[in-house]
Formats: structure tokens, C-alpha cells, sequence
């Protein structure tokens, strides 16, 4: 055994999961069967994309043998409230169509049966009398006068309108030589996670007590949403999450109404039920990331230097603006200038009402959309002072020396070297030899172009940050209840036999958490990572938790991992103590190594953990008084910087900033139009990295992610509502084959704010794969003329770019 | 979705007329039809149970013939609804007499919604086009079968 115990964060280990993944034993939703007399529900959906309901007749439905009953608009209304959303004018939501449908594919009727079989063959039987209305959506025509209004009782289809202003903009557009101005348009998509939604739902009329399993993993600021809507107390609706769920991405945030029907379904009829979402239903109906249109204007210097900006974004939440939105539009609001030193800004935010389905966080969660826009416009403002792309962002690059760095808007930057990131970046990619190879390829004619992006990346929201979209007034009426905080919770325990538990909140979806918890537990108590039990099946009746809880924004990686050290350090303190009781040494002066304590100042002293455990168990009374017994701590980490909005709209909305330099070549066919991808270059700063296998798997997968987003996959609506990509034949996802080869590499700028050092790497490259795809269409295409304004960059639109059919395709 | 079309009828405009005004042959004519009840002049309740791609089910759908110019013109209109979804479409049918023979230009304005048109949407005009051609094909099939007395 050799004296200097090994440390393991920092370093590739294998993942504990992936044996049992990639044998079949995951134990996902689908597997569970723990209770009873399940049935099965199915859930009627509106064909219309706007309709009135007039009627349902469910009799023949009923009269089907094996159906146990139905759940429609008239039952939800009376059993439950409109969910609860932060915006001043909040529409009535409810998880299933009451009086009129607002989208494609919103449930209308839920049918449970004793087999799926039977509620699927019930759902024809039923008849729904709606009556067709005009449907809108476009969020500029939604806003128009005389646009259908989907909300009668809100008079118009504005969700949500803030107009926030940082610095002076005026002075900044007055001192500009010049100013440059764009329109751009961000695509709607999803995730398209391999494991759909699914939600088993218990009532105990007894108890009141409602049980759910489901793949939701957070926040768990939905818990008491969902509680209030059923009108039940918090602690009589129990969550119980299995260990493993198929992938998330933020999109299984939205589960959340799906949680609230099944479970209504199961109060009125009293019987276990369950659903599992079927693809057509997760394409059509689940979740997805916003579809924006953004309007900027940038006053700029003959030398590059950006002062300000002028902006309007406008989100389309579709049918109900619902929690966590508005957060699409303010989760950005601390880094909105991203890596740049622009002085002052002006935010005119929308979130607007259409016929689509109901958006929700998506990886990346409003930084691609923001990115799209402002790294785009950063390359047009090197178009227009005929500069390198390079040259402008260094110009503008927060220098380290500014570090910590508090932005215009409230974001508090921890740590960075932005320029040698990109420099790095560069590098990598050969940057000037790949200007050269351009210039030959232009000069046989080829479209050939390169983009780059720098991007700040952020990770752990703020819990205060959605407040923004609450105007002032509001804000600061006596009745006005603040919200702040960015916290995570861990609970450890050492067994009389001396192993470890340790269980978190993250409700992962694939990422490793297991591995790396085990990495950060092993060093802090000087085992082994595989001698650490890491519980990740997650009960809201049994665990300690807060409504930050779960696994969004990347915060595993920083609060997470802060809440991990933190309680390891906790219980290693009561370790020592014991051990410096049982070897008579200062407990200061002892370490953890290999399954013992060992005394520094004479390494013949040692006591193993099962010693120190079993003690505290078994023979507590031998122990002083003040160590007391059993091993066990429950700690939060909690970021004092997670502060509410000030009166002038600033907000720290995330708690870590990573960054991100990408640079990318592309070829495009121009007979075809398509875009191939010859060089893709990310360069990373996540801090201190703990696990650098599952860091590289988060940059591709994430890159995939948005190259998905940028180049194949789109939910597509005609003008009239009807959605157009049901399934995976017309919602093109990348896979394998699309798949590029990329380059990574890192810089690391510690984060002095978490416990190890380490920042949120999970959203990644979904922030800036499609700014960087389009800047590098932009660039093949510049010797044409054309302007790349929005995405997905498919053949057919590029093709028209090409061929000038219509400047903006 | 619009198509246009046009193609030659075995049979004089007389008797395509005839064929094509008439609910037995219409039930008969009409892809996927298995019932129609005639419930006013020209206008009738019929269960059709169509498929496009996988989506295979039944709408009840009212039709009526409109703008009838006798022999030449007339307008079908469907406005159908069932489990994939829903059909409003007007067909604009207008015969051109050929001696023996009867020319027809169709020419169809029609709106699929709902999973049928989320889930298929890049074969509904290909199905639509295929659906015209089996109804022209069973109003020959109708005119050879009982010629003119």
C-alpha cells in the first residue's frame, strides 16, 4: 500500500454507469412498476391549432370494455388552478384544454384503460365538437392589431413586455463613428432526449396523499407549482425520480403539466395510472426551446470598439406562456454583452402568445438565441470596418486583468482569459493558413467560409433572475416577495462497516454524476471512488432539498460539486475528531489516506475508517461528549452573490461564467446547397476540470446539439397552426452519420467562488454551434452578397441563398 | 395543397354526368367510402376510411355537390373529420364533351390537418393525387360496366 493515497478529480475515470447502461439494466420509468393495479392512460389531442371546444362526448369512449374512465376540460377545471407563472398578466394554463385548444397536439381528453391497447382504440370513439378559429404564428403578426388573440381575457397576445436599460445608451450611440443594423430569426427546437416522457400517478384518499414517479429532474421550483394547482399541501405530493432517466437537456423540465394530469387523472378515478409519451406526442406536444426574433443595432468605433447596443428580442412561448418561462428571455440578462467590454445596452424584451406548442429551457436555454444575434452582428461590424473577425473581438475581449468582472447588466464574471482562449483557439485551427486555403478555394470557385465565436458560458441560475420579467412597479409593492438564491443540497453517511452514502439532488439524465461524485468523495475522505455508494434516485418525501434543486443551467459541475466537497469536508471533521481521539493526536494533525487516518508526525499512527465508523456506531458512549454519535452530515452550498434584481433591473442571473472560443470552416455544395463542416475547433475554460472524459462528451454531445438546431432540425408550423414534423422522418435529427470530428482544447481560469474550482460545462457548445455556423455559412457566402439572418441553414434555404431567391430565404 | 388535373373518361358526357351525379356510384367511386346517406338534395353523410402512410382511420365527412351547371360543372365539397385528423377540400370538376369519349379538369383546393397532416405531410399530395385517380378510375369502371341501354 503506498503512502501518498491517490486523488481522483481531474482525472478520466470511467463512468460507474455505463456498465449497467449498456447491458439493459438502467432502471428507467418505463421499468418501474411500483405499485399495484396500474392502468394505462392515453391522451387526446386537439388537431386544431385554435378552436373552441363546444363539446366532448365521451359515452361510446366509456362504453369500450377495459376503458376505466375519462378525464376532460369540465373535470380539471373544477379539481385543480390555472398553474402559476411569474408574469405580471399570467394566462389560465391548465394540463389539458378547458373551454378552447391553443396548439397542435394540446391534450383535450385523457382516457385510462386496463392496457394502453384499449385507451388508444378509446380515444377514436370519442367526439369532440370544436369549432375552427383563425390562428397566428408569428410573434410580429401575433402583435399585430387585429392578430386572433388566443387569452380573451388579456386582450392581446403579449406574455410578457420588459424594457430594460443599462448604462447610457444614447451617449454610447452619440460617440459611435458608425452603427450597424440586423434582423435575425432563431429557429424552434427541441432535444428529442431518447427516452420520451412518463409519469406514473398514485392518490391515497386516505392519507391525501399523491405519489409520482417520473423523469422530471428539476428545478424543483415546479414541486410547489404543481402542488398549488392541485390544490394539495407541498408535503402531501411526493416526487420520486428513478436513478436513471434517458437524456433531458432541460426539455423534461416540462414534464411538469404532463405530472399534474396523470396525477388528476388518478384522484378522480381512483386508480394508479400511468403514461408514457409516445414520439409523435414528444415532437408535436412536449417541449422546446423558444423560436425568437431579434432586432439589434450596435454603435460602433472605426476601431472596432462596440459601446452599445440597441436590441429587441421577441420570444414565442406559443400557446401559454408557462414556468419556467419568461426565463428564456432574462436567464441571459448578467452576460447579454457576453465577452465584451460594451459600456451600455438596451433590452427591449417580448415573450408573445402564437398557436404553437408551449416552450420551456432547452440546453443552452436563450444563450443560442442570444449568440446567434450578437456574434453574427459581431461579424457584420467587421464587414463593414473591413476587419478580421479576430481583430474585432480582441478589440472588445474582457482582458484577465478585469476579472472578477461585473458586467453593465449585474453579472458578476469569476475568472477568465478570454483572449488567450481565443488565441488558443486560433492556433488550433491554423487560423492564417486557413484564410490562405480560402483564398485558393475561392479562387477556383468554391464556397468556402470560415466563422468564429467567443461566447461567455454560464452556469448556475439564479433563482432571482426570472423576477426581472416583473415590472419595477410590482417589484417594489410592499405585498412583492422577493426571490434569490443559487443552493444545492447533499446528505452523507458512514455505515457501522465504515463505507460511504451519498445522496444529491441532480436527478441525472446520463451525465456521470455518479463517477464524479464518487471522484470528489474519494479525495476528500482518502478512499477509493468505487468503495462510494452515490444514491441519485430522488424522493421529495426523504431528501433534503430546496426549489433549486435538480439538474439545470450546468450547475452540477459548480454547485453541485461545491455541495459534495462541502459535506464530505463535513463528515471528514467528526472523522478526524474521532480518530484523534482513539490514536490520543491532534485531530489537526491527522490525514485521510487509503481507508485510514494517519498521523502526520508518525505515519506508524493509523486507524482505519471501518475503526473510526464502528466506534461511533456501535460504542458512541466511549466517544467525548461533544463528538457525539453515528457519522452522518447534511450541508447546502449556497452562492452569497445569488442576489434579487436591484431596482435598476441588475442581475447576477448565474453564478459561474465559463468560456467558449470556436472556430469553424465550412464547405458548402453550390448545387445542392448543403453545408459540410471541414474543421470545427472549441476551445474551453470550465475552471478546474474534474472528469476530463465526461467534459469532452458534454462539448460534443452539446456541439451535436446545436449543429442539430443550426443545420437539420426545426418544428415546423404552416401559417394556419398545423405542425408540420411529427415525426422523425421530417424532424431531422444529426446522428452518427452526421457527426463531426472536432478539436478541443482548454484553457482554465479556476473559479474562486466554488469549492473545487470548477464551473457548469453541460450546455457547452449548444450555446455557440449555430452563431458559429452561421457566421461561417455567412463568410462562403460573403463573395455573393448574401446575408445569413436566420436558421436552420438546410439545403434548400441555403441553395436559395445562393441563387438569390429572396435575400433573407 | 392545390392539385390540378385532367384526363379522359370512357364515355360520352351524357352518361359521365350521369355516373358522376349519382350516390350509388359516387359510394361506389369514392376511395375508402363505405357508406353514403343521402340526407338532402345533393348532399350527403358518408364514413370514409382512408390511409396515408401509417395513419389509417375513419372520418365521418359531409359532402355536397354545389355549383351544378348540368352537364359541365359542378363543385364537390368535403369537409370531413375522424381520429388522424381532419379534410376541408372543394373540387372544382368540369366536363368537356369528346364524342364518345369525356374530358375532365379537376382542379382541388384542399386543407389536411391534424396527425395526418403533422406525420405525413410530405406524402399528402402524392396520396391526394393517387385518391383522384382511384375515383376517375371507378367512374370507368363504372361507365364500362353498364353501358348505355
Amino acid at each position: 500500500m503506498s503512502n501518498t493515497g491517490e486523488k481522483w478529480v481531474g482525472k478520466s475515470v470511467r463512468r460507474f454507469e455505463d456498465l449497467r447502461l449498456i447491458t439493459g439494466r438502467g432502471a428507467f420509468i418505463n421499468d418501474l412498476t411500483p405499485v399495484a393495479n396500474m392502468h394505462h392512460a392515453a391522451v387526446l389531442r386537439s388537431p386544431h391549432a385554435h378552436a373552441r371546444i363546444k363539446g366532448i362526448d365521451c359515452r361510446e369512449a366509456l362504453k369500450l370494455p377495459g376503458v376505466f374512465g375519462v378525464l376532460t376540460g369540465d373535470d380539471v377545471k373544477k379539481m385543480a388552478k390555472p398553474f402559476q407563472v411569474g408574469v405580471s398578466r399570467p394566462p389560465k394554463y391548465y394540463p389539458l384544454a378547458v373551454d378552447k385548444a391553443r396548439y397542435f397536439g394540446e391534450p383535450v381528453a385523457v382516457v385510462v384503460a386496463v392496457d394502453r391497447y384499449v385507451a388508444e382504440d378509446a380515444l377514436d370513439l370519442i367526439k369532440v365538437d370544436y369549432e375552427p378559429l383563425p390562428a397566428v404564428v408569428d410573434v410580429e403578426k401575433a402583435l399585430e392589431p387585429g392578430a386572433p388573440i388566443l387569452h380573451d381575457e388579456l386582450g392581446d397576445n403579449v406574455a410578457v413586455h420588459r424594457n430594460l436599460v443599462y448604462g447610457d445608451v444614447a451617449a454610447a450611440f452619440a460617440a459611435a463613428d458608425l452603427t450597424v443594423k440586423a434582423r435575425f430569426s432563431f429557429p424552434k427546437y427541441g432535444s428529442t432526449p431518447m427516452e420520451t416522457y412518463g409519469v406514473i400517478a398514485q392518490w391515497d384518499p386516505h392519507a391525501g396523499m399523491m405519489t409520482v414517479w417520473s423523469n422530471f429532474h428539476g428545478p424543483f421550483i415546479l414541486h410547489p407549482l404543481v402542488a398549488t394547482m392541485l390544490q394539495i399541501p407541498e408535503n402531501k405530493l411526493r416526487f420520486i425520480v428513478p436513478g436513471d432517466i434517458g437524456g433531458g437537456f432541460g426539455i423534461k423540465t416540462s414534464i411538469y403539466p404532463y405530472i399534474a394530469l396523470i396525477a388528476l387523472a388518478a384522484k378522480k378515478l381512483g386508480c394508479a395510472v400511468k403514461w408514457i409519451e409516445d414520439r409523435q406526442e414528444h415532437l408535436s406536444a412536449g417541449s422546446s426551446g423558444t423560436d425568437r426574433i431579434s432586432y439589434i443595432e450596435a454603435a460602433v468605433k472605426r476601431d472596432g470598439t462596440i459601446l452599445g447596443l440597441k436590441t429587441k428580442i421577441i420570444d414565442n412561448v406559443g400557446g401559454y406562456i408557462r414556468a419556467p418561462e419568461p426565463a428564456d428571455l432574462f436567464r441571459t440578462t448578467g452576460n447579454y454583452l457576453g465577452a465584451y467590454t460594451i459600456g451600455a445596452v438596451d433590452i427591449d424584451a417580448w415573450a408573445v402568445h402564437t398557436n404553437k406548442s408551449p416552450t420551456g429551457p432547452n440546453r443552452g436555454y436563450g444563450c443560442q438565441q442570444l449568440y446567434f444575434t450578437l456574434e453574427r452582428t459581431v461579424d457584420l461590424i467587421a464587414e463593414k470596418l473591413g476587419m478580421d473577425p479576430s481583430e474585432v473581438r480582441f478589440k472588445n475581449l474582457i482582458r484577465p486583468e478585469q476579472f472578477p468582472y461585473l458586467t453593465p447588466t449585474g453579472g458578476l464574471y469569476d475568472s477568465g482569459d478570454y483572449p488567450e482562449a481565443l488565441r488558443k483557439a486560433l492556433a488550433m485551427a491554423k487560423y492564417e493558413e486557413l484564410r490562405r486555403e480560402q483564398e485558393k478555394a475561392r479562387a477556383a470557385g468554391k464556397l468556402f467560409g470560415i466563422g468564429m465565436v467567443t461566447a461567455v458560458d454560464p452556469s448556475v441560475s439564479n433563482m432571482g433572475y426570472v423576477t426581472v420579467a416583473i415590472e419595477k412597479a410590482i417589484r417594489q409593492s410592499p405585498s412583492y416577495l422577493p426571490k434569490s438564491g443559487a443552493l444545492e443540497t447533499a446528505t452523507l453517511t458512514m455505515d457501522p462497516l465504515g463505507r460511504v452514502s451519498i445522496s444529491t439532488n441532480h436527478c441525472p439524465q446520463g451525465q456521470g454524476h455518479e463517477t464524479v461524485v464518487a471522484q470528489i468523495v474519494a479525495d476528500e475522505l482518502g478512499i477509493r471512488p468505487d468503495e462510494v455508494n452515490v444514491i441519485t434516485e430522488f424522493d421529495t418525501a426523504t431528501r433534503v432539498w430546496s426549489i433549486a434543486s435538480g439538474s439545470y443551467s450546468s450547475r452540477f459541475a459548480s454547485v453541485g460539486a461545491s455541495a459534495i466537497a462541502g459535506v464530505a469536508r463535513q463528515a471528514k471533521e467528526k472523522i478526524m475528531k474521532i480518530a484523534g481521539f482513539l490514536l490520543k493526536v491532534d485531530p489537526e494533525r491527522l490525514e485521510l489516506r487509503n481507508g485510514m487516518a494517519v498521523c502526520l508526525d508518525d505515519p506508524s499512527k493509523t486507524v482505519s475508517l471501518k475503526r473510526v465508523a464502528g466506534t461511533a456506531h456501535w460504542n458512541p458512549l466511549s466517544l467525548p461528549e461533544d463528538i457525539g454519535p453515528g457519522i452522518s452530515a447534511t450541508y447546502t452550498f449556497s452562492f452569497p452573490t445569488a442576489k434579487m434584481p436591484d431596482e435598476e433591473d441588475h442581475i447576477n442571473s448565474s453564478q459561474t461564467y465559463g468560456f467558449i472560443a470556436d472556430v469553424m470552416a465550412v464547405e458548402i455544395d453550390p448545387e445542392t446547397g448543403k453545408v459540410k463542416i471541414v474543421k470545427y475547433v472549441s476551445v474551453h475554460d470550465v475552471g478546474n476540470i474534474l472528469n476530463p472524459m465526461i467534459v469532452e462528451g458534454q462539448v460534443v454531445g452539446s456541439a451535436m446539439h446545436g449543429i442539430g438546431g443550426a443545420l437539420y432540425e426545426e418544428m415546423a408550423y404552416d401559417d394556419d397552426g398545423q405542425y408540420l414534423a411529427g415525426t422523425f422522418a421530417d424532424y431531422l435529427c444529426p446522428t452518427a452519420m452526421e457527426a463531426v470530428k472536432m478539436e478541443i482544447g482548454h484553457v482554465i481560469s479556476p473559479s474562486p467562488v466554488t469549492a473545487l474550482g470548477s464551473k457548469g460545462a453541460g450546455e457547452s457548445c449548444s450555446m455557440t454551434a449555430p452563431a458559429v455556423i452561421g457566421n461561417a455559412v455567412a463568410d462562403a457566402l460573403k463573395p455573393l452578397g448574401a446575408l445569413v439572418d436566420q436558421l436552420p441553414l438546410t439545403p434548400d434555404r441555403v441553395w436559395r441563398l445562393i441563387n438569390r431567391k429572396g435575400a433573407s430565404a | 395543397m392545390k392539385i390540378d388535373g385532367s384526363l379522359t373518361l370512357n364515355g360520352t358526357l351524357e352518361r359521365a354526368w350521369q355516373v358522376m351525379l349519382d350516390p350509388g356510384s359516387l359510394s361506389r367511386c369514392i376511395p375508402g367510402c363505405e357508406q353514403l346517406e343521402v340526407v338532402g338534395d345533393h348532399k350527403y353523410r358518408a364514413t370514409l376510411k382512408v390511409g396515408v402512410a401509417a395513419v389509417k382511420g375513419t372520418y365521418e365527412a359531409m359532402v355536397e355537390l354545389t355549383e351544378i351547371e348540368k352537364p359541365r360543372h359542378y363543385k364537390l365539397v368535403v369537409e370531413g373529420s375522424g381520429g388522424p385528423g381532419f379534410v376541408k377540400s372543394s373540387v372544382s370538376i368540369d366536363l368537356e364533351d369528346r364524342g364518345p369519349r369525356t374530358e375532365v379538369v379537376y382542379s382541388v383546393d384542399a386543407q389536411v390537418g391534424g396527425i395526418v397532416a403533422a406525420v405525413g405531410q410530405r406524402m399528402l399530395s402524392g396520396v391526394a393525387k393517387l385518391l383522384f385517380n382511384e375515383f376517375f378510375k371507378g367512374v370507368n369502371r363504372e361507365l364500362e360496366s353498364a353501358p348505355p341501354a
